[in-house]
């Protein structure tokens, strides 16, 4: 395991067995049709076209078109044209938020990026907060207030909403529903109440696909009430993954990521390291990441619970007796005692997490498992679902026969996609259809849109006040950064005007509710802090650490065995639950795992595959009695067998320009009685299906040992295992090397051990550095943009158990570039600091560069990607970037925009550049701080000492590229007492 | 038979010896001397939407540089000024002038100026005025003498070649901090003393790489 040489990493199955298809695509630099057209225009007419432009551009270009200068009439206080400014605000996820600091560029925001103080980002951010930017800018947001095909204003809503309310309330509102997202706000909170103090029989549901319910439920069953957790995996050294995938898809994230991250620093030889043992039948992020992963259906999971919980009886662990049932039979009696043992002597420093797929008696029991392991307290502890709107699926359900039965007259839908994500036996579409009035709010004219209601346009969070408490219950505040682009309203705007029959600005409902939590005496001032900081410090709630039921273990043993494939749903790392489906950056992003693009398939291990007769990419049909979904399936090793895994959110039907028919709605699959798992599906072969958009393949390293990695064990006894693994001629390079006199000199280290693979820096690259996202099609002629991308290698066995690494690659800035030998124009060359330049200017993209990389890391603009961008996503761009055009390369700057903008401050305040001015935007979106940059000739520089680490190597370090981006090699914790077991010799 | 070609025929090679590397001269000359910065923006002088005289407001009634352009010092732009701060004088100064009309309308109408862009720099050239105005370059350096100027033109070619010549060697252009927005200011007999001392208190390194201005 430890002998870099034994181990083999491939890329796909079909590299793994050498697929002709895979040799062909790598063997060409730029494959398939790279120098044709896509739309049939011939050679010919190109060069007709060719021609006739090129003598119009003689006419035009004997001067550079009149500019004009349009200065403000009177200039906003504190604005100071080409000065970016930052403002603190919340981005709402469900039940907590997350904290953001939004760059603004001349008043349009251009950058999201993390808030330093805020409990659940600390500086950090996931992929779907960086794209939130382009949520913002959607050009198919819906524009006016419309009842019906007419356009309305707001006023015209709020006079309509006055009869509205004199109706209702009349008899007390029992004819009123809403029916709205779960929220964690304090003003919709005290707006509800209101609401409900006027309407007391008006129904409220709370519906979201993609939630905790699962969670809570199973803590009210161990506790008598319903509390949320709040984990620290940074003070867990055991951690038990139960198919949880808390570093990615489940709730705070981010948060998570990054203190699991902070659990396994290892600097030196003495340093200890955290261990995730997870058990899952989806490969997830955090099974990816896991140091002993077990592949176990999603159904036997309690099953596997109630094995551990009897083996821990049995050590001795006060749990309720009885509990001694026999694992999974897939599940060997050693890994079992291994993991127990192991949480039994970590007492405290343990933690067992089940994700939300399972169901709540599985919670039940991680709660009861963890009680009496004493982590109750010290890794998790709970606290009160204050000023929150639980999600709850048994609401929906009620609700739906009422709108039937003409019991709700008036229904207000509180943004949600009901009519696209509702479970698919409610049939809530032709529900609603039947409701005499129905008003919603939403930001997109969609599924859920009826052509006779009153449609309100939902305002994006960044131009809308509000507030949301965090995952610990620090009270955070929402303020916006833009006025509504599109007229929209929030729901802090509709709700009270609900509640309280006024239409008050959101601003002034937002204060007075912070009226009530601020010290009264001080309040103005406690508010500018607010505004300023995005939060209250120190404002998370008290926890508790609740006395544990005996019904904790309900009926997880008597969970009756499962036959049969099984179809886990699960939130899609790109789309979530479909709200983000018209979102290009989040579509084009390949998924962490299967590195396909544009689109969902039914992921399957090698073995279903086999079983169900899939051999390559065919459509398969998943069936369950009258449902079924006809999909590409995607072989996927790690995958537990009889495993079928969906991702929800495609399929859209009335998304956008951009969402629209990409890739298959698994809603439809998804009945109240399955909402998290569809036990007994059938699965059929259907045919061929079309190309897949994937992008594992592509920029492939021919198995050279680029990602380098070892036990714990093994670094201790050999801290330099990393190095020297290739040799390194003596002989010099043939070019003189250049010397670098200057300090600053710019380097990166990136720790693979810290790297989760959770795509964040990728789409910050993409936001940061204006990067063209180019469409299915020239995806799949390898013709992605993306500077930075993250490699994943499986190792290991396809079959029986796999391995995964994550490694992130941007340009190495090669201090001896071989791009820069080949380019016949100098248009990439070195600066001073180090910097491999890209000088759009002069290049004539002839594409030797990217020809002779080694890295595979240039990008060459194939079209004009960015021509037809409408008129609202320009807003989105960076304006201290250059927008490219067609015919050029790009790749990686290390964000000399950054750079230059650090310098220009420390300047100008007459000041040396320090240590941290300069993050690029991988490195500040990272929530496990896997990315440092910085000046690599300063020795206390952090770059400097991260690659003055034993684990420190560079990529290819044999053809003397000297690169500037150096990687800390992986190291994985793996229990001693289980290695030989799952590498027998 | 006759013959194919006519007797002048023969004076085809020498015309071409001749007219073949002139014309390759001329032609290369020509866009290089016509196609440059120098010939087409050296001398461009749009008419504003407002004949706003520097010769005027600067030259003669001495307002200093920074009343409007007040970014210049911390930001990359140095600012067009908001209508607002021509009506802080013109509310009171010339209140009626038919000249003025347009600031009037700007103001009663809340429709923005739009001033004619002189010094334009590419789009791919990423220019900071705060950064150059703290190393000592005087305003009159890239801009010429404005105050003499009732319609602003551009009197430098701004192009890449220039910015370099500066960069490389700007002791003729750095001044002391205190005569950034002086018209009238000349380089004193010690100026490569007083430029080296500028170079190294400020800690000047001018950037001549690519990086340096393109992003």
């Amino acid at each position: 395991m430890n002998d870099l040489g034994s181990k083999r990493y491939w890329r796909s199955l079909d590299a793994l067995a050498g697929d002709d298809r895979v040799r062909s695509f790598l063997e060409r630099e730029f494959p398939e049709g790279a120098s044709e057209l896509p739309d049939g225009v011939t050679r010919r007419q190109m060069l007709g076209l060719l021609g006739a432009s090129i003598s119009l551009a003689g006419v035009t270009a004997c001067r550079r078109p009149v500019e004009e200068i349009v200065p403000y009439i009177s200039a906003p206080e504190s604005v100071v044209p080409g000065q970016a400014r930052r403002y603190a605000t919340t981005l709402p996820a469900g039940l907590g938020a997350l904290g953001l600091v939004v760059r603004s560029d001349e008043g349009r925001p251009t950058k999201i990026e993390g808030n330093e103080l805020h409990p659940s980002s600390a500086g950090a951010t996931s992929a779907w907060a960086q794209a939130e930017l382009l949520e913002l800018y959607d050009p198919d947001r819906s524009t006016s207030v419309r009842f019906g095909q007419e356009t309305k204003g707001w006023d015209a809503f709020v006079v309509a909403w006055g009869e509205m309310a004199a109706e209702h309330a009349a008899d007390g509102g029992a004819g009123l529903a809403v029916l709205a997202e779960p929220f964690s706000s304090p003003t919709l909170a005290r707006l509800r109440h209101a609401f409900e103090e006027r309407y007391p029989r008006a129904r409220w549901a709370t519906w979201q696909p993609v939630s905790d319910e699962n969670v809570h439920r199973g803590i009210e069953t161990a506790t008598g009430t319903v509390r949320l957790p709040v984990y620290r995996f940074d003070r867990a050294r055991v951690v038990l993954a139960l198919d949880s995938d808390f570093l990615l898809t489940e709730s705070e994230a981010v948060r998570h990521a990054a203190d699991f991250a902070a659990s396994r620093r290892v600097r030196a030889t003495g340093d200890e390291m955290s261990r995730l043992y997870a058990v899952e039948g989806v490969l997830s992020l955090t099974g990816a990441n896991a140091d002993h992963r077990l592949s176990l259906k999603t159904s036997r999971i309690g099953t596997f619970v109630a094995a551990l919980a009897g083996r821990l009886a049995a050590k001795g662990l006060d749990l309720t007796p009885g509990l001694a049932g026999a694992p999974p039979a897939s599940v060997s009696e050693r890994w079992l005692d291994e993991v127990a043992a192991d949480l039994f002597s970590h007492k405290g420093q343990g933690l067992v997490v089940a994700g939300r797929r399972q169901p709540p008696a599985v919670h039940a029991a991680t709660l009861a498992l963890n009680a009496a392991l004493g982590n109750v307290g010290a890794t998790v502890s709970y606290r009160d679902p204050v000023d929150a709107a639980l999600p709850d699926a048994r609401d929906l359900a009620a609700l739906v026969p009422e709108l039937r039965s003409g019991g709700v007259t008036t229904l207000v839908v509180l943004g949600g996609n009901p009519a696209y994500d509702a479970p698919a036996d409610l049939d809530f579409a032709t529900a609603v259809a039947e409701v005499r009035r129905v008003v919603r709010l939403g930001a997109h004219d969609d599924e859920t849109s009826r052509p006779d209601g009153w449609h309100i346009p939902e305002a994006h969070f960044l131009e809308s006040w509000s507030d949301a408490r965090a995952a610990d219950g620090t009270p955070s505040v929402v303020q916006p950064l833009i006025l509504p682009l599109f007229g929209g309203k929030s729901r802090v705007d509709l709700l009270g005007l609900l509640a309280t029959g006024q239409d008050i600005a959101s601003y002034d409902r937002v204060r007075e509710t912070w009226q009530g939590m601020l010290p009264a005496g001080a309040f103005e001032r406690a508010w500018f802090d607010v505004l300023h900081d995005g939060l209250v410090r120190d404002g998370a709630l008290p926890t508790t650490a609740p006395a544990i039921r005996a019904a904790a273990w309900g009926d997880l043993a008597s969970d009756p065995p499962a036959e049969g494939i099984e179809v886990a749903f699960v939130a899609s790392p790109a789309m979530l639950d479909g709200r983000y489906a018209n979102n290009a950056w989040l579509q084009e992003l390949p998924d962490a795992l299967t590195k396909i693009t544009w689109d969902n398939a039914a992921l399957m291990s090698p073995a279903t595959a086999a079983r169900v007769g899939v051999t390559r990419q065919e459509l398969v049909r998943v069936s369950h009695g009258e449902r079924e979904i006809t999909l590409p399936a995607w072989i996927v090793p790690g995958m537990a067998d009889e495993t079928v895994a969906v991702a929800l959110g495609y399929g859209r039907t009335k998304a956008g320009r951009v969402g629209n028919g990409v890739g298959v709605d698994a809603y439809r699959l998804r009945g109240r009685d399955a909402l998290d798992l569809l036990r007994g599906a059938a699965v059929a072969l259907v045919g061929p299906a079309p190309e897949i958009a994937g992008t594992q393949d592509h920029g492939s390293m021919e198995g050279r040992p680029l990602v380098r990695e070892a036990t714990l064990e093994h670094f201790r006894e050999h801290p330099e295992f990393a190095k020297h693994v290739v040799e390194v001629p003596v002989s010099r390079s043939m070019w003189t090397d250049k010397t670098y006199t200057v300090s600053p000199q710019w380097g990166m280290s990136i720790d693979l051990t810290a790297c989760t693979g959770c795509n964040a820096c990728v789409v910050a690259c993409q936001a940061e550095n204006n990067v063209p996202v180019v469409g299915r099609d020239q995806v799949l002629r390898g013709r992605e943009m993306h500077w930075l991308r993250i490699d994943r290698y499986f190792s290991g066995d396809a079959e029986s158990g796999v391995e995964v690494v994550f490694q992130p690659m941007p340009c190495m800035h090669c201090e001896n570039a071989p791009c820069e030998q080949v380019c016949p124009v100098s248009a990439t060359v070195h600066d001073e600091e180090g910097l491999n330049v890209m000088v759009y200017n002069r290049c004539i993209g002839t594409r030797y560069c990217s020809n002779n990389c080694p890295y595979k890391v240039r990008r060459f603009n194939f079209f004009h990607y960015t021509k037809d961008t409408p008129e609202s996503l320009k807003m989105a761009q960076n304006p201290e970037v250059t927008v490219r055009s067609r015919g050029v390369m790009e790749k990686c700057t290390y964000c000399t925009q950054r750079i230059e903008a650090g310098k220009l401050a420390a300047k100008l305040a007459d000041r040396p550049l320090a240590d941290g001015d300069v993050v690029p935007a991988c490195a500040q979106a990272c929530p496990t701080r896997a990315i440092t940059f910085g000046d690599i000739r300063d020795p206390a520089s952090v770059v400097a000492q991260r690659k003055a680490e034993p684990r420190d190597y560079t990529l290819l370090e044999d053809l003397l590229t000297k690169p500037r981006t150096s990687y800390l090699a992986k190291l994985r914790n793996p229990n001693p007492a289980l290695l030989d077991a799952e590498h027998p010799a | 038979m006759a013959q194919l070609f006519p007797k002048q025929a023969n004076y085809l090679a020498l015309i071409l010896a001749v007219a073949g590397p002139l014309g390759g001269t001329l032609a290369i000359a020509g866009v290089w001397y016509y196609g440059s910065p120098k010939y087409l923006d050296v001398g461009y002088r749009p008419h504003q939407p407002v004949p706003y005289s520097h010769a005027l407001h600067v030259g003669e009634l001495g307002l200093d540089c920074r009343y409007c352009h007040a970014t210049v010092e911390t930001s990359s732009t140095a600012t067009v000024p908001p209508t607002q701060t021509c009506m802080n004088c013109h509310r009171l100064v010339l209140k009626d002038s038919p000249l003025l009309a347009p600031i009037r309308d700007s103001v009663a109408l809340g429709r923005p100026m739009r001033w004619i862009r002189v010094h334009n720099l590419p789009d791919y050239v990423y220019f900071n005025h705060a950064v150059h105005v703290r190393a000592g370059v005087g305003c009159a350096s890239c801009h010429g003498k404005i105050h003499e100027m009732p319609e602003v033109m551009q009197v430098e070619p701004l192009s890449m070649s220039w910015c370099l010549d500066c960069h490389r060697n700007p002791t003729p252009h750095l001044r002391p901090r205190e005569a950034i927005t002086d018209m009238d200011w000349w380089p004193p007999a010690n100026q490569a003393e007083v430029a080296a001392a500028i170079v190294r208190d400020k800690k000047l390194a001018p950037p001549s790489d690519c990086s340096g201005c393109h992003r």
